[in-house]
């Protein structure tokens, strides 16, 4: 454990842990010390230079991101000398850069900016004609543009490919003001967490281009959910808008800070997985291809649960309130349930960092709730039943010779967010909302359960609401764990913290 | 005027060969050297007050100690290194490679006393890429000390290995900073590193490394030979021994010569230099190298040349190497031009100084081409105060001094450029 | 086509090699090197001089592109650097540099169209007293006059 100290800055008394970077301890005190190239994850790197402060004792102002806290130390953050020395620095940061934040995506959530509105605000110096011409508009793969004129050399994007992928597709090339960020020539990035260095960048010099043009982010709201991609479990922020006469349409998935599993970063997969959100939606109930209202295809659904046998075959990568809900109701009719896991293995998928080769994003709590999941269990279990009613287990909706088999003449009832082209093969088809649109929670690899919020406002009913209507169980997720789960775990629901909890 | 410590040898035919140098004393020092324990040569050092010859004039002494200190406290390895400087790039700097072309065994001889002294048994001299015939001189005379059983498993039969690599840079001006320079010898860019925040050595490759000015290193064997105070005999309190000083521009004797600290410029200049090209009247005097403030004809005449009196009167000693203007001189464009140098060879990692040097270069370009703006002395200014302090290395900071010189002194001729600028706008 | 060093070249690696703590250390002798064998530093010898010493090739792109002496295309048979900075320049650089491009027909940043002679200017080249100079293919030719320089290039045309 670190030693804490008492420190001054700016005139207030701050604890901080001896040591410690003095601009991180500034950051995590809500003090506002602009800055480029340190980056938590990365450190320091002490070339942008924005970070400087005024110690006691120092005659030169300091950078805060080589500077270690020491005990009594006293900091000014903001007095005149500093504050003239933000905005000399900065007008240098932006003595070369286009002005393009008219057609600049990182407009709104771009460091320039904010600096400038912050402490700038001076007028150029510098006739525009003078300004240095780069590349700009360059696809350095990956989905990633890189604007070389815009880039102000913080070195984060080569220093992540260097020191935290180890893939080394990036680097500074040239010398003084010609040097700018490069591939090798010909060259594309080709890790699978490139995309990472899109946040990283404080500017517009790195952007995605799959987000190109697309949305301003200020339009954006965003909520705080978890990557369904695999059993990692990585925190993101889903961004979306409702644009008028639109649906609510999620833009990107954005990676969100949780220090106990994925950092800062995501993989790309997953950052890209929020297409599949938007696209090919299951809106309506069907029965036999016609379209019918909820209350009938709910009454339908009972008939089949008590005339016939049935198996339920559900996702390993529902919320574990739906599987615990699912429970109550294979419990009432005594139906088996199967979390069938095989096709959720990809072992081409996992590596050493943020990707599982468990593509499931809830097994822990599967079998946490005691539901089989082998091949071998389902096998028998289908050989006894009639109708085979699938909570979104994406095996069942693939197009394959494997699943054929295993649907041949039995009764399919689909309880599924997303059509699937083998859809038409249906008794009943009952939408329900995805991952995005509701919350609950995930147990991930680690044993780390999970809050994840509701992003989008669609219409869409959720599992536990549907089953609520038949069943009368819990509605809510709130409910579900005042009724079920916080016996089960032995915590409440609201003792989650933003971090997760390690069961 | 003339002193020859480290020029002994210079005017002699064939000094660069082993046998012509050891004919003249080279490498006599080793013998008695190598029998005494290592710290000997460290004080000698010390107690000498020999200074840093690349700019910096830092005590030598105190450097090679952070080494031997840090040698000590390393578990792991305890290996240490040399590296001798010999990036000479400054403008108007020139003295190195007399060393290198006339008596590279005496840098030899040097760098095998500062070896062991402080323990390396690695040595490498870093030497400018343009300098191919003074590293191909080099390194013919390190293969003759070679064969002569001087360098190798058993320096002079002593049980003591030390092998010295000579390691050709490409041309960066900034790779003569030792930070830059260590990073170019790991095979980098060449970028200064965040200096540390108590006094540290470098570290080459993570093992305490000593870095040199070529010039510091080849006074080491008259040092250890003759003792301490035979060379503080030389030079003033605070400055003692010589400078292999240098003089370029329009001068009539250009060249460099070895003289001992505190000599009068104006003297030095008339004396030696033979006084201006052509019978003019001299103007300025960039003192030593591009990265020293300029001074005036009056300040010429009262300026002494040691590092004391020359930080004194505003401006510093730096490599000694003086390039001298006549009356005729443009301020202006002598500005423009080192302008242009800073701007070539800025390393580009941090902000002031990679936007910095490239925007004054703009605007002394402007002034020079009569589209300057009523206030660019004071945008001048201002830019140089952003320069000055704030940076990884001392590299911008010479820049801010070098406009700062230049316009305290010579603000007049400025301002009558901007003036024919500002005429030029109204027509 | 792939590249790799001549004999000569790779006992000089050889020799090199145990020097260093760490193989990395070796990239600029081994870019001199490859440019002494090629006249400029191919996309295969980048390749290879990055397998060699296990360093990532962009890295090493970034390390050549850094300093001014390595060049990536190939250059004229006579690369003529005359040295621009304060000292030659108060010497007289700037007739020498005329001379230059009245003889050869170019101006500076040029190649003569047959590929025999290219002009630059280049930063203080450390003769000063030499002053006004120019590097020719690495050899330094000090104490310039327009006679000497025209003389010069009249030796090199032949």
């Amino acid at each position: 454990m670190p030693n804490m100290v008492n420190i001054t800055v700016d005139d207030q008394k701050l604890k901080a842990p001896e040591g410690a970077i003095l601009l991180q301890v500034l950051i995590d005190n809500g003090i506002s010390v602009p800055h480029f190239c340190y980056h938590e994850a990365l450190g320091p790197d002490g070339n942008c230079r924005m970070c400087m402060v005024e110690i006691e004792g120092q005659k030169r102002p300091q950078i805060s991101c080589d500077t270690r806290v020491k005990k009594e130390m006293v900091v000014y953050t903001k007095n005149e000398s500093i504050n003239d020395l933000k905005r000399s620095i900065l007008e240098l940061e932006l003595l070369s850069h286009p002005v393009d934040c008219p057609i600049c995506d990182q407009a709104g959530e771009c460091s320039l900016q904010d600096y400038y509105m912050e402490f700038g605000l001076n007028e150029s110096r510098r006739p525009k004609e003078e300004k240095k011409l780069k590349d700009k508009k360059l696809d350095i793969g990956k989905n990633i543009i890189l604007d070389q004129e815009r880039c102000v050399l913080c070195a984060r994007c080569t220093r992540f490919t260097q020191e935290i992928t180890h893939t080394n597709e990036l680097a500074i090339i040239g010398r003084g003001n010609d040097a700018r960020v490069s591939t090798l020539p010909g060259q594309q990035m080709h890790t699978a967490y490139a995309m990472n260095i899109i946040d990283l960048c404080p500017v517009g010099a790195l952007t995605s281009k799959d987000f190109r043009f697309r949305q301003r982010v200020w339009f954006m709201h965003s909520a705080p959910s978890i990557c369904h991609g695999c059993a990692k479990g990585c925190n993101i922020h889903v961004d979306h808008n409702q644009e008028k006469y639109k649906s609510d349409t999620i833009f990107r998935f954005r990676p969100r800070i949780n220090k106990s599993i994925n950092g800062h970063f995501i993989c790309d997969e997953g950052r890209l997985s929020y297409k599949q959100e938007n696209e090919e939606r299951l809106d309506d109930f069907y029965h036999q291809n016609r379209r019918i209202s909820q209350e009938n295809a709910l009454s339908y659904l009972l008939r089949y649960l008590h005339d016939e046998n049935t198996l339920f075959v559900v996702s390993p990568s529902l919320c574990t309130e739906e599987l615990v809900i699912i429970q109550k109701l294979a419990e009432r009719f005594d139906i088996k349930m199967n979390a069938y896991h095989d096709p959720y293995t990809d072992p081409d998928f996992g590596d050493d960092w943020l990707r599982s080769q468990d593509r499931a994003s809830n097994l822990a709590a599967v079998k946490k709730l005691g539901i089989p999941t082998s091949k071998e269990e389902l096998l028998i279990e289908l050989g006894k039943t009639k109708v085979v009613v699938n909570f979104d287990h994406k095996a069942l909706c693939e197009n394959n010779a494997e699943t054929q088999n295993m649907l041949v003449n039995k009764t399919q009832i689909h309880f599924v967010s997303h059509l699937f082209p083998e859809c038409k093969n249906h008794e009943l088809l009952l939408p329900i909302a995805s991952y995005s649109e509701q919350k609950g929670t995930l147990i991930n690899e680690d044993g780390i359960l999970q809050k994840f919020e509701a992003g989008l406002c669609n219409e869409k009913k959720n599992l536990l609401e549907l089953l609520h209507i038949i069943n009368a169980t819990p509605e809510t997720v709130e409910q579900v764990w005042d009724e079920i789960l916080a016996e089960k775990f032995g915590l409440a629901y609201e003792t989650i913290s933003a971090e997760g909890k390690q069961l | 005027m003339i002193t020859r410590i480290v020029s002994k040898n210079f005017e002699i035919p064939n000094s660069h060969t082993l046998a012509v140098a050891k004919a003249n004393g080279v490498y006599e020092s080793i013998d008695k050297a190598f029998t005494q324990p290592s710290y000997v040569i460290e004080t000698e050092i010390e107690n000498s007050g020999l200074r840093g010859k690349g700019g910096g004039g830092a005590p030598a002494g105190a450097k090679w100690c952070l080494a031997t200190r840090a040698q000590e406290m390393d578990q792991t390895s305890a290996k240490s290194y040399l590296v001798v400087n010999a990036d000479e790039s400054e403008p108007g700097t020139f003295k190195d490679r007399q060393i290198m072309e006339f008596d590279p065994h005496l840098l030899i001889e040097g760098m095998m006393l500062t070896c062991y002294a402080i323990g390396a048994h690695d040595a490498y001299i870093y030497i400018r890429g343009e300098y191919k015939f003074f590293a191909d001189r080099l390194n013919k005379a390190i293969q003759e000390a070679y064969d002569d059983g001087l360098l190798g498993k058993k320096v002079k039969g002593f049980d003591y290995r030390l092998d010295i690599t000579v390691h050709r840079g490409a041309g960066a001006y900034i790779c003569g900073e030792k930070s830059a320079l260590i990073e170019s010898l790991e095979g980098n860019r060449g970028h200064p590193r965040l200096k540390p925040h108590k006094p540290s050595p470098e570290y080459y490759f993570g093992a305490p490394t000593l870095v040199n000015n070529i010039e510091t290193i080849a006074t080491v064997p008259y040092i250890v030979t003759n003792g301490a105070a035979a060379y503080r005999q030389y030079g003033t309190e605070k400055s003692p021994g010589t400078l292999l000083f240098g003089l370029s521009g329009h001068i009539n004797k250009p060249g460099i010569y070895e003289m001992a600290f505190g000599e009068s410029m104006q003297a030095f200049i008339d004396t030696i230099g033979g006084g201006v090209k052509n019978g003019k009247k001299l103007k300025a005097v960039i003192p030593g190298g591009a990265s020293t403030p300029i001074l005036n004809a009056q300040e010429v005449k009262e300026a002494r040349l040691d590092y004391e009196s020359m930080k004194e009167i505003g401006s510093a000693l730096g490599t000694g190497g003086m390039i001298i203007m006549d009356e005729d001189t443009c301020m202006v464009s002598a500005l423009k031009n080192l302008l242009s140098f800073y701007h070539h060879e800025s390393c580009g990692q941090c902000t002031p100084c990679r936007e910095g040097t490239a925007w004054v270069d703009g605007i002394i370009a402007n002034i020079l081409n009569k589209k300057a703006k009523a206030d660019d002395l004071e945008l001048l200014s201002d830019i140089s105060k952003t320069m000055n302090g704030k940076t990884i290395c001392v590299f911008a900071p010479a820049v801010a001094m070098v406009i700062d010189g230049f316009i305290l002194r010579f603000r007049d001729e400025f301002e009558a450029y901007i003036q024919k600028s500002l005429g030029e706008a109204d027509a | 086509m792939s590249f790799s060093f001549n004999s000569d070249n790779e006992k000089h690696f050889a020799d090199l090699l145990p020097r260093y703590p760490h193989p990395k250390a070796l990239v600029l002798p081994c870019l001199w090197m490859a440019q002494y064998q090629e006249g400029y530093i191919s996309a295969d010898a980048m390749d290879y001089i990055a397998k060699r010493l296990d360093i990532p090739q962009a890295h090493l792109y970034g390390v050549i592109t850094f300093y001014t002496m390595f060049t990536l295309e190939p250059v004229a048979t006579y690369h003529i650097q005359v040295c621009k900075t304060l000292s030659c320049e108060l010497c007289g650089k700037g007739e020498i540099i005329r001379s230059i491009e009245e003889t050869l027909g170019i101006s500076v940043n040029e190649s003569t169209p047959d590929n025999r002679f290219k002009l630059t200017e280049v930063e203080c080249l450390g003769a000063c007293g030499g002053a006004p100079m120019l590097s020719l293919n690495e050899e330094y030719h000090e104490n310039l006059t327009v006679e000497k320089t025209k003389a010069l290039l009249q030796r090199l045309a032949r």
